[in-house]
């Protein structure tokens, strides 16, 4: 399988450690690679394309390892988030070329295919150099889809690129995420790797802070209540009735409705609906305050 | 809606003229802070970055969006007076952009998205030196710096060396120099490029806090639809040199008439049970979307789960997003109640 | 007695946001602050060590010959060195280095980090930037042209003796401090020119010391080549107009043709002394022209 495996991973340049002992496995479908800005990313992503060796630790990619491996190159795609095309070359040249060096038996044909996966047709014959970045992002996705790997990587894909863009960019992935390849791509945006990809990896300081989901991510972070907001027709008491339950271990009432702190998520979710019906309040909203990927990202790197 | 603190100068010239804002209200002259009518910029080899771009901006941040290509940074530079339009006519803060360049470069800032800064200056020298530039006196510009950094959070830190700062602080200090000058407009390109989370929450939140607090107006112009959406009062959208929408942010993300409710487990229960009290519902990833028909449907869901002792997560209104306007497909429409026209 | 009440009550200050209410100064005074940021920039003043090395260094060579001069003049050997040439070469190799050196930390910088569109949207017209820097490049020249000659001026006429003789002294020193100030306009000129073309300082240095060296250097040649000789006595036409092309020997022709005196490598240009003063201006002019085109298209990206 297109199975991404490290264990025990390590690379340092001298005394500084970029990563720092990640053990991960990656499989078919969309994952997003966090953290803040310097904690490694990019240097996973290089070292899983095989342009870095691990300094300690065994990375394999589809069960043989990249370093190394040309033979990597078939089955691994790489976006690289710095600009590394010929801007002098056309789109379809520069996909014809990486064609090419890939010794594709039809390189015309697969050049074909990939730009019309971006959906680049248009301006595939316009020099690069005129490309906008949104397009430029493009081509090289094209350029790392034309060998049909099962393996892509992309790092920071989404920048530089209009709401449409990223849109269509998202839905690319959404798709060649259920063709079955492992897709495993890098951003700030949290809001986009939300809507991508329900597997992240977290990666803080060179060591790997999470990994999964990031609901069940939430849920596993106990020691932090739940933050909830919620509106009904009469906030205070519910409120007031709120607080004699164990699972609740504050309410507040704000000019946004009533927030909730519940030290067990399970019982409260449970017991709100109870309690609003047997008091005769209307729930009109219920938002969980901290359970998106933003506020479990800030939770994992304040840590 | 902008407070303007006592002793303030003078707002813009008013006069009667009534300008049509896009969606068709009429707005006064006086209340907008920015005025466009049939702006055009034509290149050379036909290459058309504006095309009558018509449109009026309303105090308060209004977040400017678009594709690559549709004009946002045109307009901001002939706004700027950067850049002259080839036709039509553009006003910012109730002065001409062809006749009073000079003077509204005196009330704007402007944060450009690309790397501007100089490596081997400290940021206060910087902020300083561009504070005279915006025509303070030599003193006047040293403490405007020193407040300036000081609000957009840059310490110790401004003492430094700008090569040696991560993209936070750089971007903290192009939003300095922009705020040095007392601007009454601020202009600002992408203002979380580059950043991590952190860096990006901490950015929103302190242009929502200049739009709010300050007084000052702000245009965002951004590809990141969530956080126009976070920070924004007012939208303006282009598309090919012209306008595409303009609206509040309110009306860009009304609530429908759906309910989406999402329990971690038993939601097929939940729908089935819903269907048969006469409650048509439709899936939607987690969600399950039902369709609001009065108080009574929050009554009712509510019963349903306390009965079958769901767990539930999440009850809201869904709303409309910015993003719809860039989906080429209807059928993202949120709108769409389940079981007929929304 | 409000006071006590007040330091018992205590003050919370309101540290928010300011307006700006003060003054507003016009273009002019900004320029003016341009200029002064940008002159001590030319002698890396506010920038660290290294940047100050050039500066001074061309400094202290340049005066050299002035202190060389008020030694020689203390020991009754008069004034050796003239007010007009003040040795033509060593001048020329000063200014080319300085030139080389410094303008591109006044414009290659700003180019190189994108800085102009934060310049360009502020209350300034876009003439205006090249205008301060080219105000302030020009002082700077001046400063490292003038100040050694009237160190020349003041070592000579501190050993020379009465009225007659410092009278005779300093109308010897206007021409040269006019012809000074001639230097200093084309170098400048010329320099912040070559310089606005990149915005690596690297190559804005090789630029404008290839420029010079290689027209010098080519313009000594074509001279020696067609026979010119210095000094008062008729030189071949060829080599009379050889001198025309590098700034350096037509800063020496334009001097003769104005009247100075003291013999140079470059001939005594004659009859084409005019062509002399119009390639002068037409350095000078294709220099400005060059920076104004420069400026009106930079800056917006």
């Amino acid at each position: 399988m297109s199975t991404i495996e490290l264990s025990h991973v390590s690379r340092w340049y001298g005394n500084v450690v970029a990563i720092n002992d990640i053990t991960m496995t990656i499989g078919a479908g969309v994952t997003g690679l966090l953290g803040p800005n310097g904690a490694g990313k990019s240097t996973l992503l290089h070292m899983i394309a095989g342009f870095l060796a691990p300094s300690r630790g065994e990375l394999t990619v589809a069960g043989a390892a990249s370093w190394h491996n040309p033979g990597i190159y078939r089955v691994v795609g790489l976006v690289p988030e710095r600009d590394s095309v010929y801007s002098f070359l056309t789109g379809a040249a520069f996909v014809r070329a990486t064609a090419q060096l890939h010794r594709l038996p039809d390189p015309e044909v697969a050049t074909r295919r990939a730009i019309g996966i971006v959906e680049m047709a248009d301006a595939q014959d316009r020099r690069i150099s005129t490309y906008s970045k949104g397009m430029r992002q493009r081509i090289k996705v094209a350029a790392a889809l034309v060998h049909d790997p099962p393996v892509l990587l992309l790092d920071e894909p989404f920048n530089g690129m209009d709401p449409r863009q990223r849109l269509h960019m998202m839905d690319l992935l959404h798709r060649l995420g259920e063709q079955g390849r492992t897709i495993l791509f890098s951003s700030h945006i949290l809001e986009e790797v939300e809507r991508l990809s329900g597997t992240i990896q977290v990666i803080v300081a060179g060591r790997l802070a999470a990994s999964g989901d990031f609901r069940a991510i939430r849920r596993l972070m106990t020691s932090r209540p739940h933050v909830f907001m919620v509106r009904t027709s009469d906030d205070r008491r519910l409120g007031a009735s709120l607080i004699g339950r164990p699972a609740v271990t504050g309410v507040e009432l704000t000019g946004r409705g009533l927030q909730v702190r519940a030290s067990d998520y399970g019982a409260f979710s449970r017991e709100l609906a109870v309690l609003a019906r047997d008091q005769g309040i209307r729930l009109r909203e219920l938002l969980p305050a901290d359970e998106s990927l933003e506020s479990v990202f800030a939770y994992l790197v304040e840590t | 809606m902008t407070v303007r603190p006592p002793g303030w100068d003078a707002g813009p010239v008013s006069d009667s003229r009534v300008i049509e804002t896009a969606v068709g209200e009429p707005g006064v002259t006086g209340t907008s802070v920015i005025e466009t009518q049939a702006l055009a910029k034509r290149y050379p080899r036909g290459v058309t970055a504006l095309d009558g771009l018509t449109v009026a901006f309303a105090p308060g941040i209004t977040g400017l969006i678009g594709a690559n290509g549709a004009g946002k940074s045109t307009l901001i530079k002939i706004l700027l007076g950067l850049i002259p339009p080839t036709s039509g006519r553009a006003s910012v803060l109730g002065r001409d952009a062809a006749a009073s360049a000079e003077r509204i470069r005196t009330l704007t800032g402007y944060m450009p998205e690309h790397d501007c800064l100089p490596p081997d200056v400290t940021g206060t020298e910087f902020v300083t030196h561009l504070g005279r530039m915006s025509g303070l006196p030599a003193t006047a510009a040293k403490e405007r710096a020193a407040e300036s950094l000081r609000h957009v959070g840059l310490h110790e830190e401004r003492y430094r060396l700008i090569g040696t700062y991560s993209t936070g602080m750089k971007q903290r200090v192009k939003l300095a120099q922009a705020l040095v000058g007392d601007p009454r407009l601020l202009l600002l390109d992408e203002p979380t490029t580059g950043l991590d989370p952190a860096g990006r929450r901490a950015m929103l939140d302190l242009i929502a806090r200049i739009g709010g607090e300050f007084g000052i107006s702000i245009v965002v112009s951004s590809h990141l639809l969530g956080e126009v959406e976070r920070i924004c009062d007012h939208v303006v959208a282009l598309e090919r040199g012209g306008l595409l929408r303009a609206d509040t942010m309110t009306s860009f993300t009304r609530v429908s008439q759906v309910l989406a409710v999402e329990v971690d487990e038993g939601m097929q229960e939940l729908a089935a049970e819903l269907t048969r009290r006469g409650l048509v519902s439709r899936p939607d990833e987690r969600a399950l979307l039902v369709r609001l028909e009065g108080d009574a449907t929050y009554d009712l869901i509510r019963d349903v789960i306390a009965e079958l002792g769901l767990p539930l997560n999440r009850l809201e209104q869904r709303r409309r997003r910015v993003e719809e306007l860039f989906r080429d497909d209807q059928a993202a429409s949120d709108d769409r109640a389940p079981g007929g026209a929304a | 007695m409000s006071g006590e009440m007040a330091a018992q009550g205590g003050v919370i200050h309101d540290l928010g946001y300011q307006h700006y209410d003060g003054p507003r100064l016009g273009r002019a005074a900004i320029i003016r602050a341009l200029q002064w940021h940008s002159l001590r920039s030319a002698y890396g003043i506010g920038r660290g060590v290294r940047a100050k090395i050039v500066p001074i260094l061309t400094f202290v060579i340049m005066c050299l010959p002035a202190v060389a001069n008020a030694i020689s003049a203390a020991r009754g050997g008069g004034r050796i060195v003239p007010y007009d040439t003040y040795l033509f070469r060593l001048r020329g190799l000063v200014m080319v280095i300085f030139v080389a050196a410094q303008a591109p930390e006044l414009v290659s910088r700003d180019l190189r980090s994108h800085v102009l569109p934060l310049y360009f949207c502020r209350p300034m017209r876009r003439l205006d930037y090249p205008l301060a820097k080219l105000a302030a490049f020009t002082v700077a020249c001046l400063a490292l042209i003038e100040i050694p000659l009237l160190l020349l001026y003041l070592g000579t006429i501190v050993s020379a003796g009465g009225g007659t003789a410092v009278w005779n002294q300093t109308k010897a020193l206007i021409p040269g401090l006019l012809i000074g100030a001639l230097w200093a306009v084309l170098f400048a000129a010329i320099g912040l020119a070559l310089a606005s073309l990149t915005g690596r300082r690297a190559y804005a240095t090789g630029a404008i010391a290839i420029y010079f060296f290689l027209s010098w250097s080519l313009a000594s040649i074509l001279i020696g080549v067609t026979g010119g000789r210095p000094g008062p006595g008729p030189s071949p036409l060829a080599s009379r107009l050889a001198g025309l092309v590098s700034p350096p020997t037509v800063l020496e022709g334009v001097r003769q043709w104005l009247g100075g005196t003291s013999v140079s490598p470059v001939p005594r240009p004659g009859s084409v002394g005019v062509l002399y003063g119009v390639m002068f201006l037409v350095l000078l002019g294709a220099s400005l022209g060059g920076l104004a085109a420069r400026y009106r298209k930079a800056g917006v990206s």
